[in-house]
């Protein structure tokens, strides 16, 4: 009879059918409660939520072991597993993966608030059995690693940033069924990230802003690991959060310059993974859909896996783009018109007229280019110019500059016909002017 | 000890089609557990669990041996939960008038589940027996504690 591994339970780990926890205490007197999830750690271990200092806390401290049942919910066999405590997290990536795992469950069961995550108690799992019953076949499902290769191949043929944002949107909905999903990149380290594609939303929300820490993407951010949720709560989603983050910093009357996030009214499952460079997270692919426990382990593993090949095409792209072209550029069309730009320097925000165009680095840009464009006449620019100007102020590790021009070309195509920024080869970029520019700095501004 | 008197509701929801989570101590002081299909109460506030002895078998051999038992009552719609615990049970056979009791048991508790977004087949799945495997266990309750999810549960029910 074969060995069963952790691994092969994990469908049985995704609390879709409740789990039972027995212990003991020193003398033998047993304690048996329904449990909220079964976590998987690794090959080895599981981990259990700690909720409360109750008796199962109290026979575990003192006794190191438990068993629990969990039940697969597609082929409705049920296990037994023998587990002995090894330690109690209280922070890191397992914690807040179980923790927002353990709100969506809360929410979903109406326990909000009555749920809350004090620990990750790590446990060796030294015993598994299959219970005697019938098992049902589960129903055939796509090869996720056969989507995966074909995710791969395409971003492997994208020639630049914003096709490689672009295409992996689209390769999701194409080889893995998951029709809504954005990427995001960060602004500096540690974030905020910003939106530069997404698909299948009525909105683009291109330039949408997350702040580091809120919601899925922010604690996947924060953690640099993956974060999913199969039950759905207010807790992780996005407006509430960011609504929240305003009044608490008492920035609501900031609203203007907030590019409205284009996420699902009524998500129930989403996942984000970072997606790291050097250490350092640089960027977030997101999903969502609107069915419950629409993401499982092998959908993290698989989507994990296009989340470190699009970090890889995304640094082997920068360097290339680095490369100056040397072609000769036409001539922009006359403009026509006349458009006012605003500048706010207190926050580089951007206005055309009284309508808010963007902020931050990629408004700073923008500002530069108009400024050189009024100065000299200048339509083209180079990459490497931006990220030697000191002006900008750009951070440290500047490799997002491509993503912040995805960012501005993006957000103009959508809310300005007046101008525009389009490619002019590696590490070349034309900004084209439909119209008269007439440019105001704000009072104050430097 | 006092033997505590269940409260009517409680009584009401043990034998509801509720979940039925049991366990007890094995011979080398783990941990040991399994899953009830019903719940009948006898005369003197006996408890009396109907079981499969094969999917159960090692909570059933603890028990059997003398160890002493837990049994968790949750009410799948709402989570409201108590358990009752006692120093020891004695397992027997099933009788006949068990068998409607667990069919109409069983039926409320897979539509207990099915409000909760199960789909037919994991009802069904959820709880595995067969009706020739059936025992019974019984006890009667020394202990009996809040076990509904929250600040709350683990707290001794006196009355």
């Amino acid at each position: 009879m074969s060995v069963i591994t952790v691994d092969a339970l994990r469908p049985a780990l995704e609390g879709v059918i409740a789990s039972i926890m027995a212990t003991c205490d020193p003398n033998g007197v047993p304690n048996v409660s329904m449990i909220s999830q079964v976590h998987y750690v690794d090959p080895e271990r599981v981990a259990l939520s700690y909720q409360f200092f109750n008796k199962t806390r109290s026979n575990l401290l003192a006794t190191r072991r438990a068993a629990v049942q969990v039940t697969d919910p597609e082929t409705l066999a049920h296990y037994r597993l023998d587990l002995e405590y090894e330690e109690t997290r209280t922070s890191g990536a397992l914690f807040e993966s179980m923790k927002a795992k353990l709100a969506g469950i809360a929410s979903h069961h109406g326990m909000a608030g009555v749920f809350r995550l004090l620990g990750s108690d790590v446990f060796r799992v030294t015993r598994i059995r299959q219970v005697p019953g019938p098992v049902m076949t589960p129903p055939p499902r796509e090869s996720l690693l056969a989507a995966t290769r074909r995710t791969f191949a395409t971003l492997d043929q994208c020639q630049d940033l914003e096709d490689l944002f672009d295409q992996v949107t689209i390769c999701l909905e194409r080889d893995f069924g998951i029709r809504w999903a954005i990427v995001l990149v960060a602004e500096g380290q540690g974030g905020p990230f910003y939106a530069v594609a997404s698909n299948g939303y009525a909105a683009s929300g291109i330039g949408a802003e997350v702040g580091s820490g809120e919601g899925v993407i922010g604690v996947a951010a924060a953690v640099g690991m993956p974060i999913r949720i199969g039950h759905m709560t207010t807790e992780y989603r996005y407006g509430e959060a960011v609504r929240e983050a305003a009044r608490i910093n008492g920035i609501v009357g900031d609203e203007p310059c907030r590019i409205a996030f284009p996420g699902l009214a009524a998500p129930r499952s989403q996942i984000a993974l970072p997606i790291v460079d050097d250490n350092r997270v640089v960027a977030v692919l997101f999903a969502e859909d609107d069915a419950i426990m629409r993401f499982g382990y092998e959908e993290e593993d698989a989507l994990a896996l296009v989340a470190g090949h699009l970090g890889a095409r995304m640094a082997l792209l920068r360097l290339t783009e680095d490369q100056e072209a040397l072609e000769k550029l036409p001539d922009p069309d006359p403009a026509e018109g006349t458009v006012r730009i605003r500048y706010f320097a207190v926050d580089q925000s951007v206005f055309l007229g009284h309508d808010y165009l963007i902020k931050g680095v990629a408004g700073a840009i923008l500002w530069r280019l108009l400024r050189e464009h009024r100065d000299t006449g200048r339509t083209e620019f180079t990459t490497r110019e931006l990220r030697l100007d000191p002006a900008l102020r750009l951070p440290a590790h500047a490799e997002n500059l491509d993503a912040r021009l995805i960012l501005l070309r993006k957000r103009l195509e959508e809310r300005c016909a007046c101008l525009r920024i389009e490619k002019a080869g590696r590490g070349r970029f034309r900004l084209l002017t439909g119209s008269r520019i007439v440019l105001e700095e704000a009072p104050g501004s430097a | 000890m006092a033997k505590p008197i269940l409260a009517p509701a409680l009584v009401a929801l043990a034998q509801s089609g509720c979940g039925i989570a049991i366990a007890s101590c094995g011979s080398d002081g783990a941990p040991v557990l399994g899953l009830g299909v019903a719940c009948r109460l006898r005369p003197g506030g006996v408890f009396r669990f109907l079981v499969d002895r094969c999917v159960n078998a090692e909570v059933i051999e603890a028990l059997a041996s003398g160890g002493p038992v837990a049994v968790t009552l949750t009410v799948t719609r709402d989570h409201t939960s108590f358990q009752i615990k006692a120093s020891k049970a004695h397992t027997g056979p099933r009788c006949n008038d068990d068998l409607p009791e667990v069919d109409r048991q069983q039926a409320l508790f897979r539509d207990g589940l099915s409000e909760l977004g199960y789909s037919e087949a994991q009802g069904v799945g959820y709880s595995v027996y067969e009706t020739a495997n059936l025992v019974a266990v019984e006890f009667a309750p020394e202990q009996v504690f809040s076990q509904t999810p929250g600040p709350g549960a683990g707290q001794e029910i006196t009355k």
